[in-house]
């Protein structure tokens, strides 16, 4: 629980770093992007919040939220279906009220009026393509002991490449920090590779001061939290950088979407990101997965409502995936409900949910490009 | 607002003959088929047939079946109007009573089913194990306009005199109950769910209480008065998987049967009737390199590193390597240590067993309790049921 006076909302930003998984998003957005066998990324950050005692979060979406509105219909998943508080998703204004948001600023600046209507002294500001177990308390005392103006977690990771990669010019910008004793003495805008301290975009702020800074930098026709407010008032504002040590998974390309799903075979790693508190997602009500005669199995991490008679190796099944007998999966990535059909042959494959390789088929793709199939699509 | 039906869940029984299972919790909070509890399964079915008002009436050791109930929110039974209620015995300005008998447990709560108003009450037993769709079940006794309607089940007649027995004419009109009789006339077993009109079933409730001779059981006393009394009493058929799972026998029969859906008939991956539970909320299993697993059904949180064949794990075991586990239905967060052998056995909800031990062989089931710990080397035989630790090296039969 968080004392009265380090009592904290959420805000988490969905679709942040979208355009490093385009393909992936066509019909979602990076929050409802499933993961690790049962989750999508929004269950992370926001099962932490709520684990944390932080029961009042915002969702910010800009576009393509219909699925995370299913995911998280009244919240309760994540006991955020509250009288007082609990979840809520803020559509986008259509043009002549508000503008669609581009950025943080926007977006924060489109629910001033909420905002000032609550009474949480700290906000806590993430975005979903992060799959941890983060501890808000801990990073809320942190900027509390510091005397901070804000505070941002980082972790120390070489730079992915798939942001150096991107020519998309609606990319996300990305940020690492320069640091003296634990201050941020420089904030680094699209550096270039290495490693980095790099920034996990969790932010700690109080209310009234994310109001202030908004509103002004609103005002001036401002559009990146980061580079617009922080890297600007980088001598004025008293910048903490918070340290995160524990397990981050973070999503920035298919690439890295594959294997980050790979590294939870490991079991240190899915202790990792699940040992220290539980993380909700919204229930299907599948039965236990079923194994049947002839079927091997080898390293595999499946959800329940499975039906397993071929063989499997090195891959994450998702809720209710079909594998018939005499089919072959190896390194692969199933996701919701996809069939995979009697004698059917598939190696590094990312399928989207209910997605169909028909019988006797094959159709690989290599360690380095595991090859994504779309939602629904039948082979 | 008035209701059509109110369904009255019996939840009380003890269940001692499963008594390693049944030491605190009721016998319909056991848990079955890998994420399930016996209750599930009537609870889900009332919901799947639209029946939405449920009265749940505890006694034996109510706490995990209260905690497990909740709300009712994981069945859909969270509503305004309606929903699941725990009903248990309770103070009254007269004086209180524990349950007499099933009777009796619904006679304690008319009020409650009077709130409602309703024409029908169903009555379910909440310890055996089947799919129904009660709709069919309420349109067959509105058809009949039957005071009483009893589902039945046609059982093989060398087995007909451990029922209660239904003896019926042609229009499947009830003529004679016979309750485990030495000569059965009929191979009709009642399943233990009723359909009552609830004008009628208040009437024989009352007068039953006022009846100081009676046992006010269902079986014993409700329905030979009715019978008695000439009422319109029909029998309907269903012939759709069903087992009371009351015995270590039958409720481990009852899991081995759930791996096998094609033939047993009980199959839970059917969409159009899915069984509700409250959920565990763990992680995706995981099958490591060093497992091997053959006909099984495995839950989420298990981490499985030995073999597993024939047998169901329940939310959370761990298989450790070079574990074997065949013929087993081994319940939530137990852990089967390396080396360790479990066959033809139930082992209950966190029970660890040790390295190198054994539990149960081919012949009669062995069980071991919740939380029970088996230590290295110890030997537990077939038929056996332990509710205590055992020593390293011990042998228990």
């Amino acid at each position: 629980m968080l004392s009265a006076d380090s009592k904290a909302m959420g805000i988490i930003f969905p679709n942040s770093f979208d355009s490093l998984v385009s393909k992936m998003v066509e019909l979602r957005l990076m929050a409802s992007l499933p993961f690790a066998s049962r989750y999508r990324m929004v269950d992370f950050v926001l099962s932490s919040m709520s684990n944390c005692g932080i029961d009042n979060v915002a969702i910010l979406p800009s576009k393509n939220y219909r699925s995370l509105m299913e995911h998280l219909g009244t919240g309760r998943e994540w006991d955020l279906a509250r009288k007082n508080g609990g979840v809520h998703i803020f559509p986008p204004f259509a043009e002549n009220r508000g503008q669609i948001a581009n950025g943080r600023i926007v977006a924060i600046n489109n629910i001033l009026r909420y905002l000032r209507a609550q009474n949480a002294k700290y906000v806590v500001m993430c975005d979903s393509n992060l799959a941890v177990n983060f501890d808000f308390k801990a990073m809320i005392q942190a900027h509390i002991d510091s005397g901070a103006d804000v505070s941002i977690a980082y972790n120390e990771q070489a730079l992915p490449e798939s942001f150096l990669n991107s020519d998309d010019v609606n990319k996300d910008y990305y940020y690492s920090f320069d640091i003296t004793e634990g201050r941020i003495s420089e904030i680094n805008v699209n550096p270039t590779e290495g490693v980095h301290n790099l920034s996990m975009n969790i932010f700690v702020l109080e209310r009234e001061l994310l109001i202030k800074l908004v509103k002004d930098a609103f005002d001036h026709g401002l559009i990146h939290f980061t580079r617009d407010i922080l890297w600007a008032k980088r001598n004025e504002l008293n910048l903490y950088a918070y340290k995160y040590e524990e397990y981050v998974a973070r999503i920035c390309s298919i690439n890295s979407y594959f294997d980050e799903n790979m590294k939870l075979l490991d079991r240190e790693n899915l202790d990792a990101l699940f040992g220290a508190a539980p993380i909700f997602t919204k229930i299907r009500d599948d039965n236990p997965t079923r194994y049947l005669k002839g079927t091997k199995v080898n390293n595999v991490m499946a959800a329940d409502g499975c039906v397993i008679e071929g063989e499997v190796e090195n891959s994450i099944l998702f809720r209710g995936v079909k594998v018939a007998r005499d089919a072959k999966v190896k390194n692969c990535v199933l996701m919701q409900d996809t069939v995979v059909e009697a004698g059917a042959n598939i190696e590094y494959l990312i399928t989207d949910k209910e997605v169909v390789v028909s019988k006797g088929k094959e159709m690989k793709g290599t360690d380095t490009y595991p090859t994504y199939i779309v939602k629904g699509y039948k082979i | 607002m008035a209701k059509e039906i109110v369904a009255m869940l019996l939840a009380g029984g003890q269940g001692s003959r499963l008594y390693a299972l049944t030491q605190n919790l009721a016998k319909p909070a056991v848990p079955f088929g890998g994420k399930y509890r016996i209750i599930d399964f009537p609870l889900s079915n009332c919901v799947n047939s639209g029946i939405d008002t449920v009265g749940i009436l505890t006694q034996y050791q109510p706490v995990v079946l209260n905690e497990y109930i909740g709300n009712g929110q994981p069945w859909d039974l969270d509503r305004l109007n309606g929903g699941v209620h725990i009903l248990p015995p309770y103070q009254k300005a007269s004086g209180s009573d524990w349950f007499k008998g099933t009777a009796n447990a619904i006679y304690q709560h008319i009020s409650f089913i009077d709130r409602y108003d309703p024409e029908y009450v169903i009555i379910l037993s909440g310890d055996q194990i089947c799919k129904q769709d009660y709709r069919e079940f309420l349109a067959f006794a509105k058809e009949k306009k039957a005071d009483f309607t009893v589902a039945v089940m046609e059982v093989p007649w060398d087995e007909a005199s451990r029922f209660g027995l239904m003896v019926t004419d042609e229009n499947a009109k009830i003529t004679e109950f016979q309750e485990k009789p030495k000569n059965p006339k009929s191979n009709l077993a009642s399943m233990g769910n009723y359909i009552f009109k609830w004008d009628i079933l208040r009437k024989y409730l009352i007068e039953d209480e006022n009846d100081p001779a009676s046992e006010n059981d269902f079986g014993k006393n409700i329905i030979p008065n009715l019978l008695k009394d000439g009422r319109d009493m029909y029998a309907f058929r269903f012939d759709g998987y069903w087992k009371d799972v009351g015995t270590i026998p039958s409720l481990w029969e009852a899991n081995m049967e759930v791996l096998d859906p094609e033939n047993s008939g009980i199959d839970l991956f059917e969409d159009s009737w899915k069984i509700y539970s409250r959920n565990s909320g763990m992680t995706g299993h995981t099958i490591s390199t060093s497992a091997e697993i053959e006909n099984a059904m495995i839950t989420d949180g298990c981490c499985v590193d030995g073999t597993v064949k024939n047998s169901i794990l329940y939310a959370g075991v761990t298989v450790e390597v070079g574990a074997i586990v065949d013929e087993a239905v081994v319940m939530s967060g137990a852990m089967i240590k390396s080396g360790a052998v479990v066959k033809h056995c139930i082992v209950a909800e966190n029970a660890v067993i040790e390295e190198n031990a054994v539990v149960g062989n081919e012949t009669g089931v062995a069980t071991v309790g919740p939380g029970v710990v088996i230590g290295k080397n110890a030997k537990v035989g077939p038929n056996a049921m332990i509710r205590e630790n055992v020593k390293d090296g011990e042998e228990q039969c």
